[in-house]
């Protein structure tokens, strides 16, 4: 039996805008467990990015209750969010989001260094994990977005987090390249043991997930093990 | 706005002291009709017969010239000295008294003013009081002061208050600073009046007057060209007559009189200057203008790319980020004009008037200039609105949409450089100088605004370590009586019997042979280089001391000479007293005078002067008092009254110099601010990319407050070394004959320009850190995605 790594209960995350407010996520209840590979789908506006920045603590909930490990996750408070992403969170972006001005290798170990370690072994490890060994002294612009997005994973891995979050990561790239990526992912997170959430348009990204979240109008309106 | 303040204010100071110079000595009603020809006998006094026939015979001799003789006056000058009371006390200062008659030449200014008033004396009992020391001690016409001039003293009673052209920087003869009050005095006589005073006869004089019709060329100090050949062909000629007829005359053009020109120096160096520091605010201003639009374009970029994607074409952006810039150019110019005017020029017209002691008449800069200040700041302000308005057009809408507009690469060799370090610190390095011309204009408007504030302080420091040195810890000696030539017996038979030491000093006036530039040469008894042996311990820069009595007399000369002349150690060269010239043998250099300076043994000079001492340096035992030394000399230098001068300068200085180091310091804010923000908002992906991923901030504030560590530390580094250069630079174009004056790149100030750079970039990371606090991850996040 797997073990809980999240829950989320009646979570209501609102925006105050000159029209009237904007209902982004409308009590959403969700319990992940460990080893989950998420895939979160659904319409523009729908509130899937909204739901992934709550579960990253990018955002604050408006109300609700989300607990990760049995643990009341921090809220309105930048520093105590920080924390948490640093200690439990890996995050991958659409746009890859590398430093230019550093090497493969040198966008891992700085994360490392920032959250308190440098272990130049693993980082090579990691890019070896996601077939990246030989690019290690290159810099992003000499790279393709696929290796560039590989190295996104081997960067959001490096500090070992529980949950690995992505928000359309393969949105940018073709569908070949996008294949690729993703079972670098599924592979890298199986090796770890990390539960991940993918939020995307794609709904051919479901036979990476074994369990598949549609959500519409800030609600959850199917949520299938597959 | 700054700038333009600036050049109004300072070109208000230049022009003033300008047009001060012209109209003050010019040859009509209201002006002095400043001579055009000095002869001088610096040893005695020449008879009333001797006076008229020298004037005849100048005439009769008249050389062979364009310039045309219009009058030659005799006139007597005296060393003498005022007595005051002081805390109770009577004290006796030095003065210098004119024997002035309704006269055509070099009159006494009375200028329509508050300042003055009463009328010349007539009497022989009667004195006109430079303005100066009625003002600075309080007194008044119709008061009776008791004067001297070696020989005793006696009553005249204040008829009438003006200034002399010898005397409107009013500076105790050799210096160049202003007298403090109660230290020195000027009186202008009628000639019987002095005549009595120094118990002469009747007609004497010791300097004749030649004016010429209208005003000639004359050769500037400050210049190697001779622009007055004409007069200086006249003076030869001059001076060959007075060969004839009077050894020791020494003949010269306006340059000879110090005060006439220190100020024609510092009317000249404001000209020179102003349009420079101008120009420096200015540039500064520009860079300052260039950084804030590449900052407001950063801002607006995404706003440019919708509208070039929506298809606006290039050349409708580009016109609106060049009116900008000129648009803040007017509104800056409007209130620089109107606080320069109201503001600016007010307050320099005050400082002239306090530092130089005369009222202004007439002060104003003209509207061409002010025209040409905001011409040339709009000028220059438009061309810095010029590159960011080219980049805002040439934007890349996909680009600015993927943010990679924003994303720029430090140089493949500094990345090899610091591949090896950790990756923070690497990443600090590289994201610090991604940008380096961006980097480069930033330390060069950093290194401008420490020139300001450096130039301040270097000359206030080298200034101070100058007199201090100089005066306080230099001149081992109290008071200087000085004597009529040889008559030194009195104040030796004082000193002997007050057990006061004392050492013969003569100070007389002399030129390099061919060259009308005057120097003095001084007679010392013992030279020294520390200690308290000698009375006056002088800076030896480079070689050693004289030896008395060879058979070429050997000297010291000081930097100066060595710099204007080309003169060195081991040279031999020549010098003119009036119409003797002598060889000398030039053994050292020494540093620290701002006069031009020869160094003799005295007993080398007494024999070519022939008198053994013009003054006598004393050490008085504590409790002696010096009143006694008036009855045996002309007049009474104290140390003390040097020092006092020096510090009154400063005080009545240190507004304008705090002014100027505030101005340096702000834009050195200024600059470094636009640059540091810019490079932390083109790094906004970066930092918010590691702060999704974790990153506390902690970190980053580490890894910011390295970057401005560096950046500060380069910058303060580079702006000190800008400000040494650039002060020395300055000081060189402002240095003349009569002004040399060498910059010490003091350490401590050195430090502590670099330490105010790194001050200010270092309060940038808190700002920095606030930034990065207020963050919106969200919408970061969704711009990533975007």
């Amino acid at each position: 039996m797997s073990t809980q790594l999240l829950e989320i209960n009646g979570l209501e995350r609102h925006y105050e805008m000159v029209s009237g407010t904007v209902k982004a996520l409308d009590g959403v209840d969700l319990k992940i467990n460990a080893g989950d590979r998420i895939l979160l789908l659904g319409p523009s506006g729908s509130g899937k990015t909204t739901l992934l920045n709550c579960i990253a603590a990018l955002d604050s909930p408006t109300s609700g209750i989300y607990t990760f490990e049995g643990e009341k996750v921090p809220q309105n408070n930048t520093e105590e969010m920080t924390t948490f992403r640093r200690e439990n969170i890996g995050y991958i972006f659409q746009f890859f989001n590398l430093l230019q001005d550093l090497t493969v290798l040198e966008n891992i170990l700085l994360i490392q260094e920032l959250s308190g370690g440098r272990d130049e072994k693993r980082a090579r490890e990691l890019l070896l994990m996601v077939g990246l060994e030989d690019e290690i002294e290159r810099f992003p612009t000499e790279i393709s977005g696929g290796q560039q997005q590989r190295v996104a994973i081997a960067r959001s891995l490096a500090k070992s987090p529980k949950l690995l979050l992505g928000d359309e990561l393969t949105g940018n790239l073709d569908s070949t390249t996008s294949a690729m990526v993703m079972e670098v992912l599924v592979e890298a997170c199986k090796a770890e043991n990390i539960t991940t959430v993918m939020v995307s348009h794609d709904e051919s990204l479901s036979k990476y997930a074994n369990r598949v979240i549609r959500l519409d109008s800030g609600r959850i309106v199917t949520d299938d093990n597959l | 706005m700054v700038g333009v303040f600036a050049g109004i204010a300072f070109g208000h100071y230049a022009h003033t002291a300008s047009t001060m110079y012209d109209e003050i000595y010019a040859d009509s009603e209201d002006g002095i009709n400043l001579p055009d020809i000095w002869v001088e006998n610096p040893r005695a006094v020449w008879s009333g017969d001797q006076s008229d026939s020298f004037c005849e015979q100048i005439s009769t001799q008249w050389p062979e010239s364009e310039l045309v003789l219009n009058e030659c006056e005799s006139r007597l000058i005296l060393d003498g000295m005022l007595s005051i009371e002081e805390d109770g006390n009577t004290k006796l200062i030095p003065a210098i008294w004119h024997g002035i008659d309704e006269g055509y030449v070099d009159r006494v200014w009375m200028p329509v003013d508050d300042c003055c008033s009463g009328r010349l004396a007539s009497a022989d009992d009667e004195v006109v009081l430079d303005a100066h020391v009625t003002e600075g001690m309080e007194m008044e016409i119709g008061d009776t002061i008791s004067i001297g001039a070696g020989h005793g003293m006696m009553d005249f009673t204040i008829v009438g208050t003006g200034y002399h052209s010898n005397h409107l920087n009013f500076a105790v003869p050799g210096s160049l600073f202003p007298a403090d009050s109660g230290t020195f005095a000027t009186g202008y006589l009628s000639s019987s009046g002095l005549e009595r005073l120094a118990n002469i006869s009747s007609g004497s004089s010791n300097r004749l007057l030649i004016d010429l019709v209208g005003t000639p060329d004359y050769d500037l100090l400050s210049t190697d060209e001779v622009e007055g050949n004409e007069l200086v062909e006249l003076i030869v000629g001059i001076r060959t007559t007075m060969e004839g007829v009077s050894s020791t005359a020494i003949v010269y053009d306006r340059s000879g009189i110090s005060s006439v020109e220190f100020l024609r120096a510092d009317a000249e160096g404001a000209m020179k200057s102003y349009p420079v520091i101008t120009g420096m605010i200015v540039i500064v201003a520009a860079i300052t203008i260039f950084l804030s639009l590449q900052r407001l374009i950063q801002s607006q970029a995404k706003e440019i790319a919708v509208l070039r994607t929506l298809g606006i074409p290039r050349s409708a952006i580009m016109p609106g980020y060049i009116l900008a810039p000129l648009g803040i150019g007017m509104i800056g110019t409007i209130f620089g004009v109107i606080l320069g005017l109201t503001l600016g020029a007010p307050g320099m017209q005050a400082m002239y008037e306090d530092l130089i002691g005369i009222p202004v008449i007439n002060g104003s800069v003209p509207y061409s200039s002010i025209a040409q200040i905001i011409l040339i700041t709009m000028l220059i302000v438009m061309f810095s609105g010029i590159r960011p308005a080219w980049q805002a057009a040439n934007l890349d809408p996909l680009d600015v949409f993927r943010g990679q507009n924003e994303v720029r690469l430090t140089s493949r060799t500094i990345q090899k450089l610091t591949a090896r370090l950790p990756t923070t610190i690497g990443l600090t390095i590289r994201s610090s100088t991604r940008k380096p011309i961006r980097l480069a204009f930033t330390f060069f408007a950093v290194g401008l605004s420490m020139l300001l504030l450096g130039s301040m302080l270097f000359m206030m420091e080298s200034m101070e370590q100058m007199m201090v040195k100089g005066i306080e810890d230099n001149q081992n000696w109290d008071s200087q009586a000085f004597i009529l030539p040889g008559a030194e017996d009195g104040v030796i038979d004082w000193a002997e019997s007050n057990d006061a030491d004392f050492e013969l000093y003569i100070l007389y006036p002399a030129n390099p042979e061919g060259d009308s530039r005057q120097l003095m040469t001084i007679g010392l008894d013992e030279f020294a280089t520390s200690g308290e042996d000698a009375m006056q311990v002088l800076s030896l820069a480079e070689g050693g001391y004289p030896t008395a009595g060879e058979s070429t007399t050997q000297v010291l000369i000081d930097n100066g000479i060595a710099h204007f002349l080309g003169w060195g150690v081991g040279d031999f060269q020549s010098i003119s007293f009036g119409s003797q010239n002598v060889e000398i043998k030039i053994v050292g250099i020494t540093d620290g005078e701002i006069s031009r300076t020869v160094y003799f043994h005295r007993s080398d000079l007494a024999e070519i002067v022939g008198f053994e001492a013009t003054s006598v340096l004393l050490k008085i035992p504590e409790g002696v008092s010096s009143e006694g030394l008036g009855e045996v000399s002309v007049g009474i230098v104290e140390k003390q009254d040097l020092l006092d001068t020096f510090t009154d300068l400063m005080e009545k200085q240190q507004g304008f110099f705090i002014a100027i180091q505030f101005l340096g310091i702000i834009i050195a804010f200024v600059v470094l601010f636009n640059t540091l923000i810019m490079n932390l908002s083109e790094r906004d992906s970066e930092l918010a990319t590691l702060r999704v991923l974790g990153a506390p901030i902690s970190r980053l504030s580490r890894m910011m407050f390295g970057e401005h560590f560096a950046i500060g530390l380069i910058g303060g580094i580079l702006g000190t070394i800008f400000s040494i250069i650039g002060t020395k630079w300055l000081m060189s174009k402002m240095v003349q004959w009569s002004f040399y004056f060498e910059i010490q790149a003091d350490l401590g100030i050195s430090l502590g320009l670099t330490a105010i750079v790194l001050v200010i970039s270092l309060l940038l990371t808190p700002i920095g850190t606030y930034r990065i606090k207020r963050m919106n991850l969200v919408e970061k996040v969704k711009e990533f995605s975007n």
